[in-house]
């Protein structure tokens, strides 16, 4: 074999570019091997039409670790958070309904619609803040192990398990209730007012195969209100996410972590159900007495990893996880600002269309039997807004994030379904933005297909795997195998395919990090 | 005159029925005050036409607590279980999908679709009978009050620990799957053929809001299997006369013991005093009191018809308030004057004698709760049907027999229209879809009763015309059952009890809330916490 490493991580992606820092600061020799020519998988910038750069992949950048801010010095490496404001405007037939991250304000702006909700809203934005802040320290620590749980960790669990205690034993059992409800009886025990509701729940069901009305669907709301170290939901980072993904790379090098782009991973190689090292398209070999793949859990076993090194139960359990991706993104290049007449003046940066539950529910219901929903949920971000450089001036990007665009398709394929697809979001936005059509210069369509293509999805699912409650914790990616060690010996997940799942959170690729340090002192030759 | 008893009992149902046979048992002067002229509540046979005994709501046996069985010695009061051994799937196409008695039948039914699934199957349900078996002592166990710091509530929390602890690792993870996934994606993984898991997912949503493809609805899979590992009441079975039978037999043993029940005797409210229960108030005006007051009336009757709700801690009531417990089934009850034919297996044969669906398959199923998600009943609706009189006799004149069709979806809350101006249309659309399997079927109808949600409400009582007094989803089961804080049957009133559905472990013909209730009660009684 040519070069030898500690550890190589498979994937350039942030949850394997954290790791790599982690690593490298943990004294290892690290090698991050990035199939494509630029880092950070789907958290990205693109230049998708002449002079006009955007998001192919994230949008914005969701709750990422606080202590990764300030451990990483992303401010210090040219990461710029910028707030959308308002948060967003939920957009209907005939009203919208402009969410601010200031709590007075929105609830100035819910009055318009109920004061009931406007006085409730408050207790609301309270008491999930608190479940997520109670839930925090389990997002950032491996699920439990249930075989055999450590002295450790019980008490680390029952010191879980008092922490939502001392919340209040009303306020607990709240607490315990949540997880199992749908996202529409929840919402619903809060609020009247339509408009937010259905907004709330496309914040809950992103880039997730389900309809308010299915159960277990509450709990997506509550990582939403964690609480992340640029104070705000979502964020547009300057320069597109790209910034960020560039930043992590920075600090990898810094830390002594070396990265190759272009070098594209064919082959996990093992021997006696032990990692041995990689093997690149072309032929190159790499040894590594571990190995930390950021690829997706199917990706990883299915086509990196020997299978005989595999029992059939895993195999099994893996090519049951569930994936299916609903997600498509329209990106557009626009002569001019799209404006929104019903949101005021100006352009906002962020606007969905999503009139209702029924709306979002109907949507899914196409999706249920393999379709692609023929009045689409439509999540709007116009990045030059508050960063004007991404486009030539006056000129604006438009990424749309469409659900639900089943990866499976039950009749016909993607290749004949993308531009009608794209065709209705046109004629929704249409709808909305006065002159929409005549503003498109070009547009980018990007289906589940594409995302899979491209970034290396497997089923062009953003998340590495759906995120609902039987693909969570201790269950993600496999029942058995939730603390980023695999059933080869020296072999990790440490992308969003491990717990606490996707997101742009970096807390997988920072979990998985302790634990290969963890393992290291046994880690023998 | 004022009557005094030790407790009342709201509601001849057969929960507060077996909880007021316990505390006949235990010595204490009980009576049971039923509205309807006939007891029972939805474990109820009513001769509805001269010779056919129609079992009304609920009609079929299996979750009956064989505790209870035994300490009532219900056998000797009339109570006998017919084992409906078969599952009989009739498909659109000709084809259908029949398996009776043995595994080895059974194996040759499935392999008909696939062999791989005939395989499957066995394995399948043993796993089913292993969870059902860790669930099983759960059903009469008060659940803990979690949260509470008091050391008798962490004990509980102990002894279900060790319930757990009985798991293997695997269990364990199959148990928190099942909790979490669709009946549809859990059965994805163990079959390919589409009409297996039809017949398999059906139990998966009865009586519920929610659809194969909702997450939860794997849990209920395991129920199915329940009444395999209860000794001898192994499978589900038609009571002898009715449904009705199973009510019957409890009061009969009630009775015996020294209870008094009274039929046509409806509690119109609660009476309280300085925050306790003391007695009812019966729509006749006459009023009775007790020390103990059981409702087995649903949460929402309970608490938010019989009670002022000033007399109620805000949190609570905002709490039942919530419950969810809009119904999702309707009923078509039909007297036959011959056995029915079905087109792809024509003829009174065995397959008569089991459990019938219609419901070819998952997309079926689901579709029919796409309507009832936007307030319709299903235009083809899913239905499970039984022909009791096949192995009943009791039930029918010679030769003629009685029908039992469990409809979904029917959701009480229509959004165009009501239950009675819709009723018919309804009905008329579960018999065009029984017509594509009987297309002699509206030929042979004698009698016919259409029962929607809102008729189970008027007629029986249960609000939203819910059959298991409260969605059985895990938001809203153990100690969140009715609400959190309030799932150890004891209510927020001294001396008042839930004894219904609407506590743990929740409905189906179980009688395990009546029997944890008057567990409950006697335990205050002797703590002289009454």
């Amino acid at each position: 074999m040519a070069e030898s490493f500690d550890i190589v991580i498979v994937g350039g992606g942030h949850n394997g570019l954290v790791a790599a820092t982690y690593l490298a600061r943990g004294g290892r020799r690290v090698l991050v091997l990035e199939k494509r020519s630029t880092v950070g998988g789907p958290v990205t910038t693109e230049e998708f039409v002449p002079g006009f750069r955007g998001p192919t992949g994230a949008s914005v950048c969701g709750r990422l670790r606080p202590e990764l801010l300030e451990d990483l010095d992303l401010a210090k490496r040219g990461v710029q958070f910028i707030p959308a404001e308002p948060e967003v405007v939920a957009v209907g037939d005939s009203q919208v309904l402009r969410i601010f991250r200031n709590v007075p304000k929105t609830q100035a702006e819910l009055a318009r619609f109920s004061q009931k909700d406007a006085d409730t809203y408050p207790r609301f934005v309270e008491f999930l803040s608190r479940f997520a802040a109670a839930l925090d320290p389990i997002l950032a620590m491996p699920p439990p192990d249930l075989a055999s749980p450590s002295l450790g960790e019980l008490t680390g669990l029952l010191g879980r398990a008092l922490r939502f205690r001392r919340l209040g034993k009303h306020a607990m059992q709240q607490m315990l209730r949540l997880p199992p409800m749908a996202i529409r009886d929840f919402l619903n025990e809060w609020f009247e007012t339509e408009l937010l509701k259905a907004s709330y729940a496309v914040d809950a069901l992103t880039g997730t195969f389900e309809g308010p009305w299915s159960p277990g669907t509450a709990f997506g709301l509550v990582p939403q209100f964690l609480p992340d170290g640029h104070g705000a939901r979502s964020a547009f980072v300057r320069g597109g996410l790209g910034s960020l993904s560039n930043a992590l790379a920075h600090a990898a090098r810094d830390a002594g972590a070396t990265i190759r782009t272009d070098a594209e991973v064919v082959h996990i190689k093992s021997a006696d159900g032990r990692v041995t090292g990689v093997e690149l398209a072309g032929g190159e070999t790499i040894g590594a007495r571990a190995v930390a793949s950021n690829a997706d859990p199917k990706r990883t076993f299915l086509h990196l990893v020997d299978p005989e090194e595999l029992s059939p139960e895993f195999l099994l359990h893996i090519r049951n996880f569930e994936m299916n991706g609903v997600v498509a993104k329209v990106n557009f290049a626009l002569a001019g600002p799209p404006n929104l007449p019903a949101a005021g003046d100006g352009v906002p940066p962020h606007f969905r269309v999503c009139p209702s539950l029924e709306y979002i529910e109907r949507a899914y219901d196409d999706a249920k039997y393999g379709q692609a929903s023929g009045k689409p949920v439509l999540d709007v971000f116009v990045p030059t807004v508050v960063d004007p450089d991404l486009a030539p001036p006056g000129m604006h990007v438009m990424s749309t994030q469409v659900q639900y665009a089943p990866y499976a398709l039950r009749r016909g394929g993607w290749d004949t379904e993308r531009e009608k697809l794209a065709d209705r979001v046109v004629t929704i936005l249409a709808d909305h933005i006065p002159g929409f059509e005549r503003l498109v210069l070009d547009r980018q369509i990007l289906t589940p297909l594409d995302l899979e293509a491209r970034f290396g999805l497997t089923e062009g699912h953003i998340y590495h795997g759906e995120m609902t409650l039987d693909q969570s914790l201790f269950l993600r990616p496999v029942p058995g195998w939730s603390r980023y060690r695999t059933p080869i010996d020296g072999l990790y997940l440490c992308g969003s395919g491990a717990h606490p799942g996707g997101g742009i959170t970096g807390a997988p690729g920072l979990n998985a990090a302790r634990e290969i340090l963890k393992d290291w002192p046994r880690r023998g030759r | 005159m004022a009557q005094r008893y030790d407790a009342i009992v709201i509601g001849g149902g057969h929960n507060g029925l077996v909880t007021a046979a316990y505390l006949a048992r235990a010595g204490k002067k009980v009576v049971v005050l039923e509205r309807r002229h006939v007891l029972g509540g939805a474990a109820v046979t009513e001769e509805l036409y001269p010779g056919f005994k129609f079992t009304v709501c609920s009609y079929v046996c299996s979750l009956l607590r064989p505790q209870i069985i035994r300490d009532l010695d219900l056998p000797s009061h009339g109570f006998e279980v017919i084992p409906q051994e078969s599952s009989f799937t009739p498909l659109p196409d000709g084809r259908y999908l029949f398996y009776h008695g043995s595994e080895e039948d059974t194996f040759q039914a499935v392999a008909k679709f696939s062999r791989r699934d005939a395989e499957a199957m066995p394995r399948f349900g043993r796993l089913m009978a292993r969870m059902a078996k860790f669930i099983a002592p759960t059903l009469t166990m008060t659940p803990p009050d979690v949260g509470s710091l008091n050391p008798s509530e962490l004990r509980k929390l102990l002894a279900l620990n060790k319930q757990v602890k009985t798991l293997t690792e695997d269990e364990l993870y199959t148990f928190a799957r099942l909790m979490t996934m669709s009946a549809a994606d859990y059965l994805d993984e163990w079959f390919e053929t589409d009409v297996v898991k039809a017949s398999l997912c059906s139990s998966g949503i009865i009586g519920t809001l929610l659809g194969p493809r909702s997450p939860g609805t794997a849990y209920v899979l395991m129920h199915h299997y329940m009444g395999e590992i209860d000794g001898a009441y192994r499978s589900w079975g038609y009571v002898r006369g009715g449904m009705g039978m199973v009510s019957e037999a409890i009061a009969r043993a009630a009775r015996q013991f020294g209870a008094e029940t009274r039929v046509n005797a409806e509690v119109r409210r609660i009476l309280v005093r300085n925050g306790r229960a003391i007695g009812v108030e019966l729509a006749s005006g006459e009023k009775l009191y007790a020390k103990v007051i059981a409702s087995g009336a649903d949460p929402k009757r309970t608490f938010l018809k019989l009670i002022e709700k000033s007399e109620l801690p805000a949190d609570f009531v905002r709490g039942i308030e919530n419950f969810k417990i809009e119904g999702s089934s309707g009923k078509v009850n039909l007297a036959l004057k011959e056995a029915p034919s079905f087109s792809c297996l024509p003829g009174n044969g065995v397959h008569l004698r089991g459990a019938i669906s219609l419901g070819p398959s998952v997309d079926y199923i689901e579709k029919a709760y796409d309507d009832a998600k936007y307030g319709d009943y299903s235009h083809r609706p899913y239905v499970d049907m039984c022909v009791p009189s096949t192995l009943d006799p009791t039930l029918a004149p010679p030769g003629k027999h009685i029908m039992s069709c469990f409809i979904q979806y029917a959701p009480y809350s229509l959004r165009k229209g009501t239950w009675e101006e819709r009723r018919e249309e309804f009905g008329e659309t579960v018999l065009d879809t029984i017509e594509e399997y009987i297309p002699s079927i509206r030929n042979i109808i004698l009698h016919r009763q259409f029962l929607s949600p809102w008729d189970l409400e008027q007629m029986i009582g249960l609000t939203g015309g819910n059959i298991f007094h409260g969605e059985l989803t895990p938001d809203q089961l153990l100690f969140l059952r009715p609400t959190p804080g309030w799932a150890q049957y004891r209510m927020p009133l001294k001396g008042l009890y839930l004894c219904g559905s609407g506590a743990h472990p929740g409905g189906g013909v179980m009688g395990a809330p009546g029997l944890n209730a008057a567990r409950e009660i006697l335990r205050d009684w002797a703590l002289l916490r009454v």
